[in-house]
């Protein structure tokens, strides 16, 4: 049986894949690769099929362990590689993680590797920006210029005068490294556009970001998730399997997402107005006493205090608000009571929705504290131990610098290694408290993925110097001044990952190239170890990934081998009971109910419900994506085939009033600006609702499939933040629609 | 031991994803536009409210035991491989005529744009997966593993064990009962969308005089017959056995 797992360097041929070839499979094989080959129709009419067969003996296919980098999810791949290409990505099948599979995007990775869009050489801006105007430059040229631009700005700005966002990639762990040793604090990623909310909700509940065990509830609302869709997680697989098992599973969510459309029940329910649901969820089991008194003796916080303050939350005041019928909030609150504790509120993904989206959050994680399923079979889980180390480095101390990151106290509740891409880019316009002249950006692209678009192109004009390193000419890389070509994950090696996705997947991972770096693109630590070498701190970067990789696995010295001989290792660590008889990491030491911090805060301590705000002849805009692009990586040649633009959904009944048809062409408008795109009717959506999926509208020529096509979330969406995380809030958006030129 | 290739769906498991798309895509080089196989989906009645749901039914070629995409074939290029029970095109013998695409009711077959042959799903023979150990590509990378793949002929393999131990149904072609290898878990969605047959006018001319005689010959029909001569005819130097005339039951 497959795999058999070669390694790159040998480009050896796998004798146990030429011996099990037979004579008749060989042949047609040869016979199939002749016919593509020539491109043109092999053999027609009246020749025999022997006489097609005698082609060149067809060249042996390899396989190599990976990793997928077509979303943050890292799941493991075997690439089957012929003739020096990568021909096809099959799932791993002992990569436990991803439970044997590879979702569309993962397939899709060979299109990415090989997209005729791809980045070649360092390029610098020669025109205005945005103007398209490059001039190829060597990566010595290319590297001298950063380190003197970095310099430059160093020594006028300080070091924290330069801002660094590294993507969610295995080698983003340099470039953190590197901004740390060259002496900014101002780093910030993709988190704040995602999942910060949640993070700090559960944070402040539990005093961790747990984990779901989703494959062993028995019944699960989901709020403000798409895990059927939006992306492919072990939740994903989980859920399903919970429900062969006979999970129950609820949905409440304005539009009709695939997650919905598998729902035993989906509500439509008006955005913004979560909270109202859990709060009275959280009315009816406290007040029918149906949570597990033992529990919440022993583990929660503030339970007297919360009680009375669900008191008038009740399920007749939640229909008003959130427009689930009262009788149905009630009997899911007993149904899901009755099921806990192997049942959970999902606590989601992304979270960047609502100004109050942490407080939204916290609503959810409190009504999981109620079901007691903390640390518990079918529960919330705490992260588990995976045993990969952060090889130590010295920081140095620059006197010049700043005290703080540019956006410290902004937000009370900021996560500070993340910071808030949407704080900070008000910082560098204002230039309060300081300023900040240059930008360093890996494999993300905020241009796209950020609200507010003309604000990014605002904060443009006050950088110096932008460098964006990317596999293609994002849009992000197509404002810049220095544009750097990367490697796909499948041409590099990379350090050791310590992954976790639920409850059996604490594993470790790395990455050997699979196929050669194409063109001349470079992966981040040698771009790192180049640049901190002209700066003057190469000894930071003194290693191979070889060595980084031994200093990462000190504490677990079997994983070596391991991840050699499989792929991936699994650290057989505790999956329930990690806080069996150990206080929680919260100020009380037990499930925030009501958090003292808050309060210091001057925040509230307990979630209030706030009513979204409404506007007659507005609906509001929510963002979302499909089951096969991740953020804004839409240009592939594979995927596209799915959806080669997005659509505004409406409900018909909201189009009529406005008399505007199925398909035709709509002006979509709010406070930060105005996208033109068709309409499609959709009963699926809540009426005061629209939506549109992200990634489209891309302003690069540089990526030819979507480049003008759809609309642009980050175009129309305007800035909000939540205020206790900082995290972007894109749900907060009115827009008017209208009939195009209307 | 000769196989009998078949696929058991769950399709109650299909969250409508595309893995398998293009998976398959990839593994077989499928032109842009075209796909070898196929997720098809209930319409949503959302009349229903919170009760309304979709149905997600993956497909591809059923690799028919009673193939009509074989039996309008004119030059036996389309031919039910008896090795693997797979429906196959030998694109040598192919005139390219197009008969076996509009005579498949699923339209499980595309016209190649550039190698101008019908192209199908084959189970991944022709990929070499079978061979190398592999299952077929849209089996191998489904997320919630709604596709079984098997040898009906092998009673312990997961896809003969699916099917006898639970209730089963066929996505069946109007007017001819085409004997599909696609099983569905009880319950599959939708299952009116297969279409009518649509046999060359010459075949169905040919028919008239035809089925008379193939009755008195004992089964075989004269298409098989006619098919067989063509096939003996254009590809003497064929030994390896791995084709079949097509065979009505």
């Amino acid at each position: 049986m497959e795999p058999v797992i070669d390694s790159m360097k040998s480009g050896s041929v796998s004798a146990k894949d030429s011996k099990r070839l037979s004579r008749r499979g060989f042949l047609q094989a040869s016979a199939a690769v002749a016919a593509t080959a020539a491109g043109v129709p092999g053999v027609r009419g009246l020749v025999s099929e022997a006489h097609a067969k005698s082609a060149a003996p067809q060249a042996p296919i390899t396989s190599h362990y990976t990793v997928c980098d077509m979303c943050f999810n890292r799941c493991g791949m075997i690439a089957r590689v012929q003739n020096g290409r990568v021909v096809k990505l099959d799932p791993n099948p002992k990569f436990l993680k991803s439970r044997g599979m590879i979702c569309a995007r993962g397939n899709a990775a060979i299109a990415q590797l090989y997209d005729p869009d791809r980045l070649k050489t360092p390029l610098l801006r020669k025109g205005k920006r945005g103007e398209g105007k490059w001039q190829q430059l060597s990566w010595d040229q290319a590297l001298d210029h950063m380190a003197e631009q970095f310099t430059r700005i160093a020594e006028k700005y300080t070091r924290c005068g330069v801002m660094f966002s590294p993507g969610s990639d295995m080698q983003s762990q340099f470039l953190n490294r590197f901004a740390e040793v060259f002496g900014s604090y101002n780093v910030t990623s993709h988190e704040t556009l995602c999942l910060l909310s949640k993070n700090r909700a559960y944070l402040d509940t539990f005093g961790e970001t747990p984990y779901p065990d989703v494959l062993y509830t028995k019944y699960i609302i989901i709020a403000g998730a798409n895990p059927f869709e939006a992306i492919i997680t072990p939740d994903t697989m989980d859920l399903m399997e919970a429900r062969r098992n006979g999970c129950k599973i609820v949905v409440l969510d304005p539009r009709y997402t695939k997650t919905a459309a598998l729902a035993d029940e989906w509500y439509a329910i008006r955005p913004g107005t979560d909270m109202a649901f859990f709060l009275a969820m959280s009315n009816v089991i406290i007040q029918e006493r149906l949570f597990d008194p033992d529990f919440a003796a022993e583990m929660l916080h503030g339970l007297d205090e919360y009680a009375a303050h669900v008191r008038d939350y009740t399920p007749e005041w939640a229909e008003g608000e959130c427009g689930i019928p009262a009788g149905d909030i009630r009997r899911i609150a007993r149904e899901i009571a009755k099921a806990a504790p192997e049942a959970m509120v999902y606590p989601g993904r992304r979270s960047s929705d609502y100004e109050d989206s942490t407080q939204i959050r916290r609503s959810m994680a409190i009504a999981n504290a109620l079901l007691g399923n903390w640390d518990r079979p079918g529960g919330i889980l705490a992260a588990r131990e995976v045993g990969v180390r952060s090889p130590y480095y010295d920081v140095p101390w620059y006197d010049d610098n700043p005290d703080d990151r540019i956006d410290h106290g902004m937000a009370p509740g900021l996560i500070h290694h993340e910071g808030s891409f949407k704080l900070m880019r008000d910082a560098i316009i204002k230039e309060e408290p300081y300023p900040i002249r240059g930008w360093f950006t890996f494999k993300t692209n905020f241009m796209q993925t950020a609200a507010n678009r003309r604000k990014t192109l605002e904060m443009l004009e006050h950088l110096d110097f932008v460098v964006n390193a990317d596999i293609v000419m994002s849009d992000t890389a197509w404002y810049s001044d220095l544009v750097l070509p990367s490697p796909s994950f499948l041409e590099r090696d990379d350090p050791v990952g310590a992954l976790q996705g639920s409850s059996a997947c604490a594993c470790a991972v790395w990455r050997d190239a699979v196929v050669p770096a194409m063109y001349e693109s470079r992966p981040m630590l040698w771009i790192c170890q180049e640049l901190s070498r002209r700066l003057g701190f190469g000894e930071s970067f003194n290693f191979d990934i070889e060595q980084y990789r031994r200093w990462q696995l000190e504490g677990i010295p079997d994983a070596y081998d391991v991840i050699k001989a499989d792929g991936v290792y699994y650290n057989p660590s505790k999956v329930y009971g990690i806080y069996f008889d150990t206080p929680l990491k919260t100020l009380a030491k037990k499930i925030e109910l009501y958090n003292q911090r808050y309060v210091d805060e001057g925040l509230d301590p307990m979630p209030v419900y706030k009513a979204p705000r409404r506007k007659d002849g507005t609906f509001r805009l929510v963002v979302g994506r499909t089951a096969f692009f991740t953020h804004s990586n839409t240009n592939n040649g594979l995927l596209i085939e799915f959806m080669d633009e997005n659509v505004l959904w409406m409900h018909p009944a909201a189009a009529s009033r406005l008399g505007l048809g199925d398909g035709e062409k709509v002006s979509v408008a709010s406070g930060a600006g105005r996208v033109e795109l068709s309409l499609k009717h959709f009963e699926g959506i809540e009426e005061g609702t629209v939506y549109m999926a992200t990634g489209f509208g891309a302003l690069s020529p540089g990526l030819h499939l979507v480049h003008g096509k759809g609309a642009s979330i980050a175009e129309v969406l305007e800035d909000h933040a939540d205020h206790i995380s900082g995290n972007m809030a894109m749900h907060e958006t009115l827009v008017t629609v209208s009939r195009r030129g209307a | 031991m000769m196989k009998k290739y078949a696929m058991v769906i769950d399709s109650s498991l299909c969250i409508d994803c595309k893995a398998c798309m293009v998976s398959c895509k990839v593994q077989n080089s499928v032109p842009t536009g075209h796909w070898r196989n196929w997720i098809k989906h209930t319409v949503p009645d959302f009349t229903q409210g919170p009760l309304t749901r979709t149905h997600f039914q993956p497909g591809g070629c059923m690799q028919c035991d009673n193939p009509t995409c074989v039996q309008a074939c004119p030059s036996g290029a389309t031919y039910k491989d008896a090795q693997t029970g797979v429906v196959r095109v030998n694109e040598g013998l192919c005139i390219g005529c197009g008969n076996c695409i509009t005579a498949c009711p699923y339209g499980a077959r595309f016209r190649h744009p550039e190698k101008r042959v019908p192209d199908k799903c084959d189970f991944c023979l022709s990929s070499g997966r079978l061979e190398r150990g592999l299952v077929p590509a849209c089996v191998d990378t489904c997320p919630t593993k709604a596709r079984v793949f098997g040898d009906l002929n092998d009673p312990d393999s997961e896809a003969s064990r699916l099917l006898k131990s639970r209730p089963t149904m066929r996505v069946e072609a109007k007017g001819v009962d085409t004997k599909p290898n696609m099983y569905y878990l009880a319950s599959t969605a939708p299952l009116d969308w297969a279409g009518q047959v649509q046999f060359p006018p010459a075949f169905r001319s040919m028919a008239a005089v035809v089925n008379p005689v193939v009755k008195i010959a004992a089964g075989v029909t004269a298409l098989g017959v006619a098919v067989m001569w063509v096939r003996q005819l254009l590809s003497p130097g064929d030994g390896e056995g791995e084709s079949s005339a097509p065979k009505k039951e």
